[in-house]
């Protein structure tokens, strides 16, 4: 049982400044903090640190790792404390506030001094770390959703994988793909779905699992694919109690409670449940909707050749998704913003770039490389155009917003109720944007 | 038989007073310089870790600060919102609920295991150490090991009651559920702690009484209500008062097994300030509820130590 310990922290963060700073190192080198959280991306992390430190050697990068969940209070409290890590992972939901309240370094007239070419990364891709005609951050890497499956499990259900990349689904009666999720879905005694011996109390393999902090790979996916783009429009306000939102949202529910082919909420929750390839990896679920981030994440849990990748299903309106992406940015206060940029610039070049594509990383930020990550997961014989197609169509970028906080705490706080079939989908809804709007 | 109000034995340092005044003056002053400079560090500890945090708290809950820029004055608005605000409302409900679930249990399973282990029983040292072990580990790890146990479809508490045909609740997902589950975990994971200053309490109690009881022909529940309980009195009051402060600001365990959810039926005052704090970046607002939650323990401690004044010692020089 702890002391008020939040309200300490807070205080601590203002009363003590003065020790927080930490002066340069006696040399003459230099040690930089760099922050991130996806524990996937760690490898290469490392690796482009050990190549930045070959031209670089007295610029020492010290990682700094905090899960998702605490990454984010973790980094606002150690701005209140002005200590906050030298370079760190953005993310566009934290940019706008982050920008707004100057606690990132404008990265604008390094960019023109070394003369950098912004055209080497995607053009929306680099405009989103814009904010007020001032840059912030390099385009790290790009993300999307795809369709992940074990094919022992298909197998095992007599589904031909050539056909996942075909499956459509509709609020109605949930189409091809709720059925596919249904074949999927098989009892203790080897009875799936829709067989009328199915026992859906002991269910040892489900068709789906689905969870995530914010949507983007649980209720995103369906509301995209039925034509809701969760705002009125970027920088504007939430609009998830329209009705497409709200049928996607009950549809999600609908895989959970009406058709019972989802991981139990009971499990998947967030954010204290485990993530959509927790399940898949260990043989509880046959299917997700996962991200593109979380590829070497099956890699290492499964054997090749018993998992692929496909192209998401298709709703009423197409298979889209939300894509996303990262980048590096410099804290304001950083004491080493020179040699803070000179890290910045290399991890957004294309040779650093080049270093984690060919791990298998991430999509690289860089377009030129995109290639060479494809080319490395087709020599680990999986297929990745899926996250491809899915970045293209009636796809839509992250929802952009000064109340993302409020927006995600209330959210997750509502639609978890949906999901364990314990509040209906229009009140959540509702209830979510009114909190959302409200600030 | 008679009851006295507690004498402090002399000091070392009143007695050299009183042999020689003159010399003792100066020897006295330096004894203080020792002593203070010996309380220093602690001191100083306590002055920069505690009470400079709460002045900056109790001053913050006047402002509006989102953590990354300056704070802005103004005045009693945070107080103000708090009367509106149904979620921190209901916060300091599920804080009550939660110590009402929480302290009753834990003494009394306490004080039931001290007595256990007070008697002569074989292994009586091994059930001790057994009893204690879940308080000296770490709370988060605890609490991470029991999000398992309960959890509705992989859980072991599930599985096991599937073997007798019983279908178990979803533990941590359901509203009702949720807060009995993290206060029975609290209470097994504290009551062995609380058990020693019972055990303690109960040791310090002269065996002449149980002995005179004994004589006068008193059954053991006579004993106990006569005799054991009166004078673990002040055992009682420490416990009390430590415990249901500590309960009052249970984070971990909340945080670890359900982070204030379902719909923030086990969001406490204590986690309603984290989430205001750093999910939603209020610092202000957040600070303004510590006080609050400062004022509601403060209170309650006060009220405790009032109950409990009457102190009772039995003398026999």
């Amino acid at each position: 049982m702890n002391k008020t310990r939040t309200a300490a922290l807070a205080s601590l963060a203002l009363a003590l400044p003065a020790l927080a700073a930490c002066g340069g190192d006696d040399d003459g080198a230099v040690t930089l903090r760099y922050a991130f959280w996806d524990d996937n991306q760690r490898p290469a992390l490392e690796a482009m640190i050990a190549a930045f430190n070959e031209d670089h050697p007295d610029i020492e990068i010290e990682l700094e790792q905090n899960p998702w969940d605490d990454y984010w209070p973790g980094l606002d409290s150690r701005f209140a404390a002005e200590d906050a890590p030298d370079v760190f992972w953005n993310h566009v939901s934290r940019f706008p506030t982050y920008a707004d309240n100057g606690v990132l370094l404008p990265l604008t007239d390094y960019i023109e001094e070394d003369g950098l070419d912004p055209s080497v990364y995607p053009e929306n891709l680099y405009d989103s770390w814009r904010f007020e005609d001032d840059q912030y951050g390099l385009p790290k890497d790009w993300d999307s959703i795809a369709l992940v499956y074990r094919i022992d499990a298909l197998e095992a259900a007599g589904i031909d994988p050539a056909t996942v990349g075909d499956l459509e689904w509709n609020p109605v009666d949930g189409g091809t793909y709720v059925e596919f999720l249904q074949k999927l879905t098989i009892d203790a005694n080897g009875n799936n779905a829709l067989s009328p011996d199915f026992d859906p109390e002991n269910v040892v393999q489900y068709g789906t699992a689905m969870a995530s902090s914010t949507g983007q790979t649980d209720w995103w996916n369906y509301a995209v694919q039925n034509g809701c783009s969760l705002q009125t429009e970027p920088w504007g306000d939430y609009a998830i109690d329209a009705p497409e939102c709200v049928e996607a949202i009950q549809f999600t529910a609908d895989l959970y409670n009406k058709w019972g082919v989802a991981v139990p909420a009971e499990s998947t929750n967030q954010p204290n449940g485990g993530v959509p390839g927790d399940y898949v990896v260990a043989g509880q679920a046959a299917t997700a909707l996962d991200g593109s981030w979380m590829l070497s994440f099956y890699r290492d849990g499964l054997e090749p050749g018993t998992w692929a990748v496909a192209d998401n299903p298709s709703g009423p309106v197409g298979s889209g998704t939300v894509i996303n992406g990262l980048s590096n940015a410099v804290y304001a206060g950083t004491d080493h913003p020179d040699e803070a940029w000179e890290f910045v610039k290399f991890l957004g070049s294309e040779e650093a770039q080049a270093i984690a594509t060919g791990m298998g990383s991430v999509w690289p930020g860089v377009s030129s490389l995109n290639q060479d990550f494809a080319d490395y997961w087709a020599g680990e014989g999986i297929d990745v155009t899926g996250f491809q197609t899915a970045a293209e169509g009636t796809t839509i970028g992250y929802p952009l917003s000064m109340n993302d906080a409020a927006f995600g705490t209330a959210a997750l706080d509502e639609f978890n109720q949906v999901w364990l079939g314990q509040k209906d989908a229009q009140e959540a809804a509702e209830a979510v944007v009114e909190l959302a709007n409200a600030e | 038989m008679r009851t006295l109000p507690v004498a402090e034995p002399r000091s070392e340092t009143e007695t050299a007073r009183r042999a020689a005044p003159r010399a003792g003056r100066r020897r006295n002053l330096r004894t203080a310089v020792e002593a203070y400079g010996m309380l220093a560090p602690s001191l100083i500890g306590f002055a920069v870790f505690l009470i400079a945090p709460i002045v900056v708290v109790v001053v913050l809950s006047f402002f509006d600060w989102n953590l990354l820029s300056d704070p802005e004055f103004i005045g009693l608005e945070n107080y103000r919102e708090l009367a509106g605000d149904e979620r921190a409302l209901r916060s300091i409900g599920n804080t009550f609920y939660y110590v009402l679930l929480n302290i009753p249990a834990q003494t009394v399973l306490a004080l039931l295991l001290a007595l256990a282990l007070n008697a002569k029983i074989k292994a009586r040292n091994t059930f001790r150490v057994l009893y204690v072990l879940p308080w000296m580990a770490m709370p988060v790890a605890l609490g991470v090991i029991w999000r398992w146990v309960f959890d509705p479809a992989y859980g072991a508490l599930n599985r096991f009651l599937d073997l007798f045909g019983i279908d178990g609740a979803a533990w941590l997902t359901s509203s009702a559920w949720a807060m009995p589950v993290i206060a029975s975990v609290n209470v097994w994971q504290y009551t062995g702690y609380t058990m020693l200053f019972f055990l303690a309490g109960l040791q310090a109690i002269p065996a002449q009484l149980y002995e005179a009881a004994d004589v006068d022909g008193a059954s053991p529940v006579h004993r106990f209500f006569a005799i054991t309980l009166p004078l673990l009195r002040p055992a009682m009051l420490f416990v009390l008062i430590t415990s249901v402060i500590g309960s009052f600001q249970v984070f971990d365990t909340i945080h670890v097994m359900t982070a204030g959810g379902p719909a923030g039926s086990t969001a406490t005052l204590n986690y309603q300030i984290y989430l205001e704090s750093f999910t939603q970046r209020n610092a202000g607002y957040a600070s303004m509820l510590a006080v609050i939650l400062f004022a509601i323990i403060a209170l309650i401690t006060l009220t405790q130590a009032a109950l409990f004044r009457k102190r009772t010692v039995y003398d026999f020089s």
